[in-house]
This record gives C-alpha cells, sequence and structure tokens, in this order.
C-alpha cells in the first residue's frame, strides 16, 4: 500500500530576504496617532474648560 | 530587543504626553495648591451634626476683605442656609458635611463639585467674580426629592 502522507521537506524553502523583512506598521502607526491625538484633544478640552471656570 | 522605527515614535509620543499630564498634575497639586475635596481629612459624628461646632450654626461669615467662610449642613432635600449672598470679587471657602445620606454639592458654571458624605467634613473654596445668581445644586441621588434639592449664591 502507497504512503498518501505529504512529503516535508519538497516545499519550495523561504528565501532569506523574505525572512527578514520588518513587518509593515504604517496603518498601525496611523491609528495610534489618531487615538493618541483623540485623548490629546479631550485632556486639553477638559483642562480649558477647567481653566476658564476657575 | 528590536524595535520598529514606527514602534519607537509611538512610544516616544505615549511617554512624552505622560510626562506632560504628570508635570501639568503635579504643578497644579503641589505649587497651586489644587487638592481633593477630601485633602483635609475633618470629621464629625453624623448623628450630632446639630449640637456640632461650626455646624450647630450655620452661615456665613467674613473672615477678612473679600474673604468669606460659610459652613453649611446638607439634607434630604436642602441646604442651610438656603441663601448665601457675597460682594462680586470674593472667595469663598465652603465646610459642608451632611446630616443624612451622601449629597452633592455642585455650583453650576464653577469648578465647585464635591461629595458631601454623612461624616466627613468637605473643604473646597471658589472666587466670584461675576456678578449673578449661582445655582447650587444635589448631583449625587439622595431620595424622592433629589430633584428639589437646590439653594442659590447671590453675587452682587
Amino acid at each position: 500500500m502507497s504512503d498518501f502522507r505529504p512529503q516535508l521537506g519538497q516545499q519550495t524553502p523561504i528565501p532569506q530576504e523574505q525572512k527578514k523583512q520588518e513587518p509593515v506598521l504604517k496603518g498601525t502607526f496611523a491609528a495610534v496617532l489618531l487615538l493618541g491625538a483623540f485623548i490629546a484633544i479631550s485632556w486639553i478640552g477638559v483642562f480649558l474648560i477647567f481653566m476658564t471656570r476657575n | 530587543m528590536h524595535l520598529h522605527r514606527l514602534e519607537k515614535a509611538w512610544l516616544t509620543i505615549g511617554i512624552a504626553m505622560l510626562a506632560i499630564f504628570l508635570i501639568v498634575l503635579g504643578t497644579m497639586a503641589f505649587s497651586m495648591g489644587v487638592t481633593p475635596p477630601s485633602a483635609h481629612h475633618h470629621t464629625v459624628d453624623p448623628a450630632n451634626v446639630a449640637k456640632t461646632a461650626p455646624f450647630d450654626n450655620p452661615g456665613i461669615k467674613q473672615v477678612s476683605d473679600k474673604h468669606y467662610e460659610a459652613v453649611m449642613v446638607a439634607y434630604a432635600f436642602g441646604y442651610t442656609p438656603q441663601t448665601l449672598e457675597v460682594p462680586a470679587g470674593s472667595t469663598v471657602d465652603f465646610i459642608v458635611t451632611s446630616s443624612d445620606v451622601v449629597h452633592g454639592f455642585a455650583i453650576v458654571g464653577t469648578n465647585v463639585n464635591m461629595m458631601i458624605e454623612p461624616g466627613e467634613v468637605s473643604h473646597i473654596s471658589h472666587k466670584f467674580d461675576k456678578p449673578g445668581t449661582y445655582l447650587l445644586l444635589c448631583n449625587e441621588y439622595c431620595g424622592t426629592g433629589h430633584e428639589y434639592m437646590k439653594s442659590t449664591i447671590v453675587v452682587k
């Protein structure tokens, strides 16, 4: 009876260049900046209300 | 540890924001005396508020020029005294306690907003620059008459 299991080691090896590539984080960076801007604007807004009411 | 260039950027921004917030908070707390209403730990027997000084005689008295001290008692559903009157430009030190349950003490349009707990004495100061009638109300649900709980401060 023949063996139907896939043969390990027959896959094409991943090239070294592709392994070393850094993940693309541009979208994540934009999302982090948007969240940061939201926090900063909220904080400044509340602080200004506090200062003008004093 | 390897960090991506953009990860370094957002970490720097985040840490800088935290540092700015803490510096502002620290400056206001330590050099400008901005403290919460419970900062001075001052207690009173909640069952004997009406017999304990200064709450046996609530009201407003002048401490110095344009500086007043208001001793007030919050109860379900009102404040003693009902009306306060001060000249414009006066600073009022509020000393407040509750004779029953937890109440709020908020003066609309100002930074005066504190919780009044039975057994605790809350302190807050405010300078009333603009003449007008200020609404003082309860913002902690205290019972069926909560929405009628108010007092007025007249600044002339």
